[in-house]
């Protein structure tokens, strides 16, 4: 397009200013293509996606919360106190278990878990029949009684992070969320699992 | 175009509304650039007027900001959008005296507010420290000035829409909405906490990064093809950056360590990023729309309007600098931002106005030009103090901000590594009062030359009459 | 663009989106969010300032503070400190938990001059991964999150500034130029309000080299002996005029009244955590307000 006047309004000295009618240039549009990307892209990094609570250095909530105090999330020492009045009876103070009878707890993979659906129902109802941890056979005799009416929420989960997360296990925490869960998926249930039951369970 | 109005009597019906506003505005500039240099002695002799209240820093800063917003931008402003719409519409503005009345009578609200920031009644808020009693009394002076404009507007004879055109009616649409938001949610229903920081910040954005730019742009791209005798370069370019100036420049204004979740800063310097491309646009259009005509230095409006929109370009390059995260770092809370916002406010809007109503002035007075010589000086003085004010702000900006991102470096070391920048900018507001002083001068003669004139006309008109009594034969 | 309803349409329309964004966003996000509690307190925060401290925040904007102090906390990033408070009584397991931590940490060393920050990781998991061994062995240990940054260095804040410190400020006085210190913090590295009056009538004599205006309106020049001694601004021999004495006004306690007040960083949030210091320092009465 060449410089054409698209209106005269008037001629003489106090004519009004016509204009051309020439597209915008090519290299002006790719440049605001390339930075609207630029600008969507540091948006990406820095919105933190219009969440109300995370203001720089923070990026996103999930950041924020890598951060938050209180000892970094539950004390795995917390539950020990319990551990020794109940469980260490049969399966020792340093979770070795007694040879033939109770199963080891350090290093089982019944223990060891990221899925907990399965381990919570343990110490909620109880487990009978016999069991093979780690490659061994064991009787379980006496069977494990269920200690879910004794004890609360919290203090089945302070257990079992204990067990999870001591001798060398390392596993997520378990919140006293997950033991209600799985109380009420229990639905009253006070017979204990055999292991066989339990394995037809998800994880 | 059918029954064109004479170029003369739309230019007369402008003139009292024109000299109510250009003549405050110029008035209001004076005064401005005078608390300007009270608050920068502030740092040169801090004991300078202590047991003064109202001349304290805390107050002679927000009279500076609020005399030059709405004491200069705003009326120099409206005066060329009212000259403008009449003239590109072909039409004699609509009620002039209502105009004039609404004129004064937003002038009078500069006044309150002043007063009232001098007394302490300040809201707190920058860019925006005029108590609602003040502020309402400009809204519905804004807000008359508009009606009467629309109607101009609407009884335009020429359908045709110049661009010019455009940015004159965003201004005006833009104006009243955001004044209003602000004067609500910040004095009448104050919202609670930082909310009332991101409305305030939302405001100035709007103001000084859109309004400005709307009307200076207005300005600009009626008076570059007109001084230099070219079309427009072109239609879609300048309609290009009209709408890349509203969709990104408005949501520019919130700096980047706000106490603000982090979404509203990042969005903000997202669209600071994004004002380059309006920019661009706009340095197209002054080269191409420039393209083969001789450089000119005289001094006059071209001169102004050109400088002034390469202000922009400049003040919005910097903008964006300035808001990307590791700059940011450096210049947020420094003299560097105070800098940029100057640059914006003098270089562009002031250049392109001072150029505007030094080329509709002389129309509206009738036959006087202004002394070319007196233009010049004006420009020149405008210019190099414009440029010693805004400059060494921002280099000793920056110098100060790389002090105060090392913890061990005293603060105080980095307070003063600014002073060099800061005294030197001292000399360019004695430059900025001395060519706003002459900006007063040429504005009142040329007034004052209208009502001579007009005086000494109906003097012999009268006379004529007489003489037959008074010769004795 | 030949018709002017689309003018304002696209005007209307820029305009629109951005104050949905600015303005009633915002206001919906946090104009009307209820406040919450300190991280592991049960005291919502903040608390409206008391009687003389509302006045002094009045004074303080009326004055235009604003344009010289901001009150923003900045943070660039956040690190975590490993602390050992006590080695527990099985010494050797401690220090063989910290030796599988770093060769150079498991030397009887570590364990003199306790408490102390024996390790620095980046996130609270590290941390924790640090911390869970060592306190198996009966050691006691603790992760300690320190928000970083040149403002925190300066001791201007112990963290960065949310929306939530702000509730009650009208005007909220976040200022956006630091040609003197930030005030968010002043009152707690400055609790003394003799010395912000001090300051404010002169504040050379409390910092050399301050480049901060002297606020002599804010006292009066009585007759020596006449006032009140409690209301006098005790200077140094010689900096009243002779024969003189210098009076505070309302204004003028008020004011300092609402520096001293001034403590916005005093306590974590979930958005802004770090962990507190287990008792409240002993302020320090120097010239450390001006840092």
């Amino acid at each position: 397009m060449t410089d054409q006047p698209q209106t005269a309004i008037s001629a003489g000295p106090e004519a009004e200013p016509t204009v051309t009618t020439t597209t915008v240039p090519m290299w002006l549009i790719v440049g605001t293509l390339v930075l609207l990307f630029l600008s969507a892209w540091y948006f990406d990094l820095h919105g933190a996606w219009f969440h109300a609570k995370v203001y720089p250095p923070y990026t996103s909530w999930a950041n924020v919360n890598e951060f938050q105090p209180g000892d970094g999330g539950p004390d795995p020492n917390k539950g020990r106190p319990l551990y020794e009045s109940n469980c260490a009876l049969c399966h020792n103070s340093d979770g070795s278990g007694k040879p033939g009878q109770a199963p080891p707890l350090a290093g089982s993979e019944w223990v060891v878990t990221t899925g907990v659906n399965r381990l919570i129902r343990i110490p909620q109802v109880g487990l009978t029949g016999p069991i093979k941890v780690k490659g061994q056979d064991y009787n379980n005799l006496p069977s494990m009684a269920g200690m879910g009416a004794t004890y609360t929420d919290e203090q089945l989960a302070d257990v079992l992070n204990y067990i999870r997360n001591s001798w060398g296990n390392k596993a997520p925490f378990v919140t006293p969320e997950q033991v209600k869960k799985v109380r009420t998926d229990l639905g009253g249930r006070s017979q204990p699992y055999t292991p066989d039951e339990l394995m037809k369970l998800p994880e | 175009m059918t029954a064109t109005t004479s170029t003369s009597r739309i230019d007369a019906s402008c003139r009292l509304p024109l000299f109510t506003l250009f003549g405050g505005a110029a008035t209001w500039l004076v005064l401005s650039s005078v608390f300007s240099l009270v608050a920068s002695l502030k740092f040169h002799a801090p004991a300078m007027f202590a047991d003064q209240a109202w001349l304290s820093y805390g107050r002679a800063y927000p009279a500076w900001s609020h005399l030059l917003v709405y004491g200069f931008c705003v009326p120099a402003g409206l005066g060329v959008c009212l000259w403008l719409l009449a003239r590109l519409g072909q039409v004699e503005l609509a009620r002039p005296l209502l105009i004039t009345f609404f004129a004064k009578l937003w002038h009078l609200g500069v006044l309150v507010g002043l007063i009232a920031i001098l007394a302490g009644q300040t809201t707190g808020y920058e860019w925006f420290e005029l108590p609602r009693y003040a502020a309402v009394i400009l809204f519905i002076a804004f807000v008359m000035i508009t009606v009467w404009a629309f109607v101009t507007y609407s009884q335009r004879t020429v359908e045709a829409l110049y661009p010019s055109q455009w940015f004159i009616l965003a201004a005006l649409f833009w104006f009243p909405w955001i004044f209003s938001t602000a004067t609500l949610l910040l004095q009448f229903f104050p919202v609670r906490g930082v909310v009332q920081a991101a409305v305030n910040w939302w405001y100035v954005g709007n103001l000084l990064n859109v309004w400005l730019t709307l009307v200076g742009l207005a300005s600009a791209f009626y008076l570059l093809p007109k001084l230099t005798g070219r079309p427009l370069h072109s239609y879609y370019l300048a309609l290009f950056a009209f709408l890349t100036v509203i969709l990104f420049g408005t949501w520019t204004g919130i700096p980047n360590h706000a106490a603000l979740p982090a979404w509203m800063p990042a969005l903000s310097s997202a669209a600071s990023l994004l004002s380059l491309i309006p920019a661009l646009a706009v340095a197209t259009i002054v080269i191409l729309t420039g393209r083969g005509t001789p450089v000119s230095r005289n001094g006059g409006p071209l001169c102004f309007t050109k400088l002034g929109a390469w202000a922009l370009v400049l003040a919005t390059v910097l903008l964006a600098l300035s808001t990307s995260p590791g700059v940011a770092r450096v210049t947020d809370y420094t003299w560097f931002t105070h800098g940029q916002t100057s640059l914006r406010i003098y270089g562009f809007f002031g250049m392109t106005m001072l150029g505007a109503i030094y080329h509709i002035l002389p129309h509206v007075v009738g036959t006087n030009r202004i002394a070319a010589g007196r233009m010049r000086i004006n420009f020149w003085l405008f210019m190099v103090g414009t440029v010693i004010f805004a400059l060494p702000l921002m280099a000793g900006g920056i110098a100060q901000g790389l002090k105060l991102a090392n913890p061990d470096v005293a603060f105080l070391d980095a307070a003063k590594a600014a002073m060099m920048g800061f005294r030197l900018s001292t000399l360019g507001e004695l430059l900025l009062l001395a060519a706003n002083l002459v900006f007063l001068f040429n504005i009142v003669s040329a007034i004052v030359s209208y009502y001579r004139v007009l005086c000494r006309s109906a003097y012999e008109e009268a006379t004529e009459q007489l003489e037959p009594v008074g010769v004795k034969p | 663009m030949r018709s002017s309803a689309i003018v304002f349409l696209a005007a209307f329309i820029a305009l629109s989106a951005s104050w949905a964004g600015f303005v009633l966003a915002p206001q919906l996000q946090l104009g009307r969010a209820p406040l919450e509690k300190s991280l592991g307190t049960e005291t919502l925060y903040p608390v409206a300032r008391p009687g003389l401290a509302a006045q002094g925040a009045e004074v303080y904007t009326a004055l235009g503070c604003v344009y010289c102090h901001s009150q923003q906390v900045g943070q660039d990033g956040v690190r975590c400190d490993i602390v050992l408070s006590e080695p527990g009584t099985n010494v050797l397991a401690t220090l063989a938990a910290l030796r599988s931590v770093d060769e150079n940490l498991g030397k009887p060393e570590t364990l003199a001059n306790l408490p102390k920050v024996i390790k620095t990781v980046a996130t609270v998991a590290a941390a924790d991964a640090i911390v869970k061994p060592l306190r198996e062995t009966g050691a006691k240990a603790g992760v300690k999150i320190v928000p970083t940054g040149s403002d925190i260095s300066r001791g201007w804040g112990r963290r960065r500034t949310v929306a939530q410190d702000y509730a009650y400020d009208l005007p909220v006085q976040l200022g956006t130029r630091r040609a003197g210190p930030d005030l968010a913090d002043v009152g707690a590295r400055q609790p003394d309000i003799e010395w912000h009056l001090r300051h404010l009538y002169d504040p050379k004599s409390e910092v050399k080299d301050s480049t901060m205006p002297p606020y002599r309106f804010l006292f009066e020049e009585r007759p020596a002996g006449k006032s009140d001694p409690a209301d006098v601004l005790a200077l140094p021999a010689g900096a009243a005029p002779a024969g003189k004495e210098i009076v505070k006004t309302d204004a003028a306690r008020a004011l300092a009244a609402y520096l001293v007040s001034l403590r916005t960083t005093d306590v974590p949030l979930q958005e802004a955590p770090f962990t507190p210091p287990p008792a409240p320092p002993a302020a320090p009465a120097t010239n450390s307000a001006a840092q």
